[in-house]
């Protein structure tokens, strides 16, 4: 893996049950982050009831699935944000990389329970479905005609969205990018994490001695990725810059991490090599740490050997675990972070684990540096990693 | 630098293998078989062409296969045959990546997993059933299965899904993140998807695909795999073709296939909403569409691409099955027919006027 040359980001959009917009999730984030409840929007006779984190209401759930439009709702955000509308995106070649989990899945469970039933259901939910592609509607929406990828990458999908869109842009597939992930709360999800008994009855504790799972949430993070060319034409400076990405398999295990983090590592470095940059450069690390006792003891001891002292949170405990969403809600976040010169305290964590040589950040913790990595190990054995710039340290 | 298809490994209603393929594509066609759909009102059968998978014991063990469901298998199926074509079987997998194009996923286990807990609640939900029906699940598997440690990633764009992870997968190389890439696509012919295309098309009418014939509705349905060796390099010899482009898009209008193809591989396959699309953007070149050797499925741009590398190598081309029924203004080469050029494009089209473009050269 060579350096690979930075791509500026210009727009960020973020909705999960901290708030609509970049500006409240941060806000609640600093503050008072939102506490897990029971949920709402899908029910379940599950004997326990795990807690979720849901995100509010969002235009356009009538025509597309949820999903595509808490993309669209954030991807509008992000635009704007970069100073975008209609006009300027007409003349553009503009792309669209999306990650998810449900965003692509042609279940509709009603649709399917009434087929086993025996009867002959209404189609529309699946010609919803399939016409409910998130990168397909984002660009459809909002009248773009660039490259489509909708990435079903399991809980690293938005991190790789934005490895993948930032190549398109080296590469002149277009001017601009949409890039992210996005994922609605189903039962599907909330009854299958519980069936592997990975996820938490009470407000889950990423990185505590005490964890016991995850918590769901749902939600969408974008970014506005910019060619150079693109970007000095209507002299918009850049917010931060995608420095480089890396990605590896653990071929180990369908849902469980590697336990020799083996394929963590492997994203790390790759990620590092290609911003260009070494592990001290790294001014803090926005972890995946779930809240599951496997993820976070190999994710812990993994950053523990390759990142010493480099200060490490997870939101999650704010956000709840927005699977396809939660690489690009995070990279959100660790841009938003790099300009404050800050970063929250890692919601959740108390105790310290024995088998995990290090801890995360317990309070609000000032930082300098001007590189940080955004991190996210899925099912399958995905490994991604982003590493993210400050804007105005000389690129 | 050049981008190489180093082995190909196909499956489908076809048969196994490139040699399968082969035969199918120079004029042994297969028949589509009865599928029964168990779900609904009344008991239906539909026709499709459906995949065998027995020859997946000549490469792993059935005990290895247990817990691994059937979208899965067919994907690990194309897998070591490509590996094995490429000559590549028991080489190294230390940072091979792997790029999949799925249109739909594992419907098949994900309808399971629904069944597993629909009428006993949800307490009885099925583990395994849930971590087989995520859409990157054969990805995982592939990648378990050979020891493959590279970037993995899934793909789902629709009817797209095929030149849009191949951007991926060109990209990957091109920018020296990975030196070999297994890129490949899988498509499940389930419960969920086979009941779905009766309500949505009705059983198939026709006894034969005719796409060319794009006002009439011949579609039959097909599942598969195709997966591809991919490697990096300017040099070396072997391998059957060179990838050079892919590209996808939603232009206005405008031609989308540039003027040098020597043949134009149309992704026609007897549905009349998307056949009059290449009516329209293949008008008056050389085309050929080989769709009836495999039906009617979100692979069909993978088995278009195997083809056109057969083609690519053999300096000749197959034959289009049902291609004396063209109802646009077309030239349709015969069997054995010079290439007459060093570059095939393979063309997909969307009803929703979307485009994929893969471009395959001769070596």
């Amino acid at each position: 893996m060579n350096r690979q040359n930075p791509v500026a980001i210009t727009g960020l959009g973020c909705i999960a049950a901290g708030g609509r917009d970049l500006p409240s999730c941060l806000a609640s984030m600093f503050g008072r982050p939102p506490q897990p409840a029971p949920p709402v929007r899908i029910g379940s006779n599950h004997p326990t009831v795990y807690p979720v984190f849901e995100a509010g209401d969002v235009d356009g759930e009538d025509e597309i699935i949820r999903t595509s439009a808490l993309g669209l709702h954030a991807a509008r955000e992000a635009l704007a944000d970069a100073g975008l509308d209609a006009r300027a995106l007409a003349g553009l070649t503009v792309g669209v990389c999306v990650g998810t989990t449900a965003g692509c899945v042609l279940m509709d469970e009603p649709f399917c329970r009434a087929c086993l039933a025996g009867s002959d259901p209404d189609m529309a939910p699946i010609r919803r479905r399939l016409h409910g592609n998130p990168a397909s509607v984002i660009a459809r929406v909002l009248g773009l005609r660039g490259p489509r990828q909708t990435i079903v990458n399991a809980c690293s999908s938005g991190t790789d969205a934005l490895g993948v869109a930032g190549a398109w842009i080296r590469a002149g597939l277009c001017d601009l990018a949409i890039a992210g992930g996005a994922d609605e709360l189903g039962r599907l999800a909330y009854i299958g994490f519980a069936s592997l008994l990975i996820a938490d009855p009470d407000p889950c504790r990423p990185f505590d001695v005490s964890r016991k799972g995850l918590n769901l949430g749902e939600g969408a993070g974008m970014l506005v990725l910019e060619s150079e060319a693109a970007r000095r034409r209507r002299g918009r400076p850049a917010r931060s810059w995608l420095l480089g990405y890396g990605a590896a398999a653990d071929a180990f295990h369908p849902t469980a991490p590697r336990p020799d983090g083996a394929g963590l590592r492997r994203a790390i470095d790759a990620a590092l090599t290609s911003a260009g940059c070494a592990g001290p450069d790294v001014a803090f690390v926005n972890a995946h740490g779930t809240g599951t006792p496997d993820n976070d003891r190999v994710e812990g001891r993994v950053l523990a050997g390759m990142l010493p002292g480099i200060p490490y949170f997870s939101t999650k405990a704010q956000t709840g675990h927005t699977l396809g969403a939660a690489g690009a809600i995070e990279a959100v976040f660790t841009a938003a972070c790099l300009e404050l010169g800050r970063i929250p305290a890692s919601t959740g964590f108390e105790t310290p684990d024995p088998e995990i040589p290090g801890v995360p950040v317990r309070e609000t913790t000032a930082v300098g540096g001007t590189i940080a990595l955004s991190q996210s190990l899925a099912f399958g054995g995905c490994n991604a990693v982003v590493a993210i710039g400050r804007a105005g340290d000389g690129r | 630098m050049t981008i190489v298809i180093r082995g190909i490994g196909v499956v489908g209603g076809f048969g196994c293998g490139v040699d399968a393929l082969r035969e199918a594509l120079a004029g042994r066609l297969p028949r589509p078989e009865p599928y029964a759909i168990g779900v609904g009102a009344k008991r239906r059968e539909i026709r499709a062409f459906q995949a065998d998978l027995s020859p997946l014991e000549a490469f792993m063990a059935p005990r290895a296969l247990r817990r691994i469901d059937r979208y899965s298998r067919i994907g690990l199926l194309g897998s070591h045959l490509a590996l094995a074509d490429a000559g590549d079987a028991d080489a190294s997998r230390e940072g091979l990546g792997i790029v999949l194009a799925s249109g739909s996923g594992a419907t098949g286990i994900a309808f399971a997993h629904l069944n597993s807990f629909a009428r006993d609640g949800d307490i009885c939900a099925s583990p395994t059933h849930f971590a087989n029906s995520l859409h990157n699940s054969a990805a995982s598997n592939i990648s378990i299965v050979l020891g493959a440690t590279g970037p993995n990633l899934t793909v789902s764009q629709q009817r797209l899904s095929v030149p849009s992870a191949l951007v991926t997968a060109r990209q990957w190389i091109l920018e020296g993140r990975v030196g070999r890439v297994l890129f490949g696509v899988i498509d499940e012919l389930s419960e969920l998807t086979a009941y779905a295309w009766f309500r949505e098309r009705g059983a198939p009418a026709a006894s034969a695909m005719t796409p060319l014939r794009t006002s009439a509705d011949t579609a039959i349905p097909g599942e598969g795999a195709a997966f591809f060796l991919l490697t990096g390099g300017d040099g070396g010899d072997g391998g059957y073709a060179t990838l050079d482009d892919a590209v996808t898009g939603w232009p206005p209008d405008g031609n989308l296939v540039p003027p040098g193809a020597a043949l134009v591989v149309l992704g026609a396959d007897g549905r009349p909403e998307e056949g009059r699309g290449y009516a329209a953007r293949a008008a008056n070149r050389r085309v050929a569409c080989y769709s009836p050797v495999y039906g009617c499925t979100d692979a069909a741009p993978a088995f278009d691409m195997a083809a056109a590398a057969l083609m690519a190598k053999d300096g000749r081309v197959f034959a289009s099955p049902g291609g004396d029924a063209i109802d646009f203004a077309a030239t349709v080469p015969a069997a054995g027919e010079p290439l007459g050029g060093s570059v095939i494009n393979c063309l997909t089209l969307t009803s929703g006027d979307g485009y994929g473009l893969i471009t395959v050269g001769q070596r």
